[in-house]
């Protein structure tokens, strides 16, 4: 009873943190094509929004939706700056890794410039400490388990109910269809990358108010989302956020039985595994389209 | 009549390859026009040109007056030409209501949404007897159906079609073509790009053979031109290379 209430509640926990995560990384595939490597970037650099908002005296009810809503609008600003510029080349996908890749690489070091690398911490979204049976948790944890799905569930209706969702996922499926119909292209894309950039906030204040929080925390979640999107499927949105759900309860499950040490390299076993059986990835069809 | 559609001078390509050499030509005087030609030689990058998607090297467009040189695809939508693109790919894993709600999104659209729906579902009942289908499952035809459907939702002024019969079975194509007639006698003028003679003579009382990326003959209208003739100037051109 103690070892499935410890794996479940781990793995909704790590779970929740891996989609707030990829299915930013994922909307950003769907819609315009291609990776965005400073996704980890975003997470950080939100985290620190949160933080000096906190510090200057915001209530952090009120810090943490700015932050999220500072964070959209650089996600926005970097894709007019090195991504909307190379749509159209050949070799899109591999240069805009270069290029977010070095973006998010300037990012991190303007960070280390202005905040310094000592440590900091976020106030968390709920105060206080529980148990859950046999097992002691604390609120913040519990809130994210909670907070997640529904903020995943808006995103779905967003994309799904609206016509501005509507709009996205049709670009995403063709884009010359998309603009012989007047659909904004390139405002869209820049959509696409500010909700990613905001997702990734929401996924650094999450992560600040449990761990402690630096420039170069966002690269480990970078990597997971990667794996995330890769063993779920990138060509949809819905594909990654059973994934990273079903990686945290591996994940949990592992360190219970395993050990925290031999996670890692179990991870990866069943990652290679499932892409030698199915290439596209678990949740996935062929082809690219949110939803 | 003034033309409501005016081509001049239009020099085209992709990257160095130029297609579209110097081009010009009118429509909208007389009529529907339709454009035909042997495969490759431009028919679907002048479409491509003056609906936006593809930037001219040099030359002007004139759209009912108004210069729409190297305007976005979005802002020509919004002056009422919509163009329905060779191959009807559309939105595969959209369903046919999402593609005519997508039809309907510019603001000159939008006010008419619900009168243009229903004419949709009564020039393409077949359609609408799936309106929650995704268009990857559908024929086809039903695909051509959506795309000419859709691009009614937009509230064209002018509606140009490239090749809306394109390796259709001839029992949907003679339908398909009933249709594109019953849109023209709405009202709506049009231009066809067709390797359907027949079809186009039906529909178009001028015509432009489209050869080299330029126009190598304008049938007007009242100079008839027998089937065979055009027939012989279509391969004729077609051999001198
Ligand atoms: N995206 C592209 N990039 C490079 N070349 C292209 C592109 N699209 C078309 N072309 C070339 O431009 C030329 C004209 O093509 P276009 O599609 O305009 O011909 P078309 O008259 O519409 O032919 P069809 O009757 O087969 O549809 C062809 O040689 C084609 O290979
Ligand atoms: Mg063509």
């Amino acid at each position: 009873m103690g070892a499935l209430a410890e794996i479940l509640f781990g793995g909704l926990f790590q779970g929740s943190l891996y989609a707030m995560m990829a299915v930013g990384l994922a909307l950003v595939w769907t819609t315009i094509g291609v990776f965005n490597f400073s996704h980890g970037v975003f997470m950080m650099l939100g985290a620190y929004f949160a933080w000096q908002l906190v510090e200057v005296g915001l209530h952090p009810a009120a810090a943490f939706p700015l932050a999220v809503l500072a964070t959209a609008g650089v996600g926005w600003l970097l894709q007019a700056a090195v991504v909307r510029p190379l749509i159209g080349r050949a070799n899109l996908v591999l240069v805009v890794v270069i290029t977010t890749l070095a973006a998010g690489s300037l990012i991190e070091n303007g960070v280390l410039e202005i905040w310094g690398p000592r440590s900091k911490q976020l106030p968390p979204l709920v105060d206080g400490n529980t148990m859950i049976g046999s097992i002691g948790v604390s609120l913040h944890q519990i809130a994210i388990i909670v907070v997640t799905p529904l903020i995943l569930g808006a995103l779905w209706m967003f994309l799904t109910r609206t016509r501005l969702g509507l709009a996205l996922r049709a670009v995403a499926q063709n884009e010359d269809a998309s603009q012989l119909v007047g659909l904004n292209v390139t405002a869209l894309y820049g959509l696409a990358f500010a909700i990613a950039a905001g997702l990734a906030c929401l996924a650094g204040i999450f992560m600040g108010g449990y761990r402690f929080m630096s420039p170069v925390m966002g690269a480990d979640p970078l990597l997971k989302a990667l794996i995330v999107v890769v063993f779920g499927g990138i060509s949809s949105i819905s594909g990654p956020i059973f994934a990273a759900y079903l990686i945290g309860f591996f994940e949990a499950a592992c360190s219970y039985y395993f050990g925290l040490y031999w996670t890692p390299a179990l991870l990866f076993a069943v990652l290679i595994l499932t892409l030698m059986v199915r290439p596209e990835g678990i949740f996935s069809s062929r082809g690219r389209g949110l939803a | 009549m003034t033309p409501i559609l005016t081509v001049e001078g239009i020099t085209a390509g992709y990257g160095r390859v130029t297609v579209l050499n110097d081009m010009s030509l009118e429509a909208g005087r007389h009529g529907n026009v339709g454009f035909f030609g042997p495969n490759g030689h431009g028919k679907t990058t002048l479409l491509r040109v003056v609906s936006g998607l593809l930037r001219p090297k040099a030359g002007r467009i004139v759209f009912d007056g108004e210069d729409i040189t190297g305007k976005s695809a979005r802002a020509i939508v919004g002056a009422g030409l919509i163009h329905v693109p060779q191959g009807n790919r559309i939105f595969p894993d959209l369903t046919i209501a999402d593609c005519m709600s997508l039809g309907a999104y510019s603001a000159r659209a939008r006010p008419h949404e619900a009168e243009n729906r229903e004419k949709v579902v009564a020039l393409f009942p077949k359609i609408a007897e799936r309106w929650r289908q995704r268009v990857r499952t559908l024929s086809g035809g039903e695909r051509q159906m959506v795309s000419i459907g859709t691009a009614l939702m937009s509230h064209p002024r002018l509606l140009i079609l490239d090749e809306p019969t394109l390796g259709l079975a001839p029992r949907i194509k003679d339908e398909l073509c009933a249709s594109v007639l019953d849109i023209s006698k709405g009202g709506v003028p049009l231009i066809v790009v067709e390797q359907d003679i027949e079809f186009l003579l039906e529909l178009c009382r001028q015509l432009y053979l489209i050869n080299h990326g330029t126009v190598a003959t304008e049938i007007k209208p009242g100079e008839s031109i027998a089937h065979a003739e055009i027939m012989s100037m279509y391969f004729g051109q077609h051999q001198d290379h």
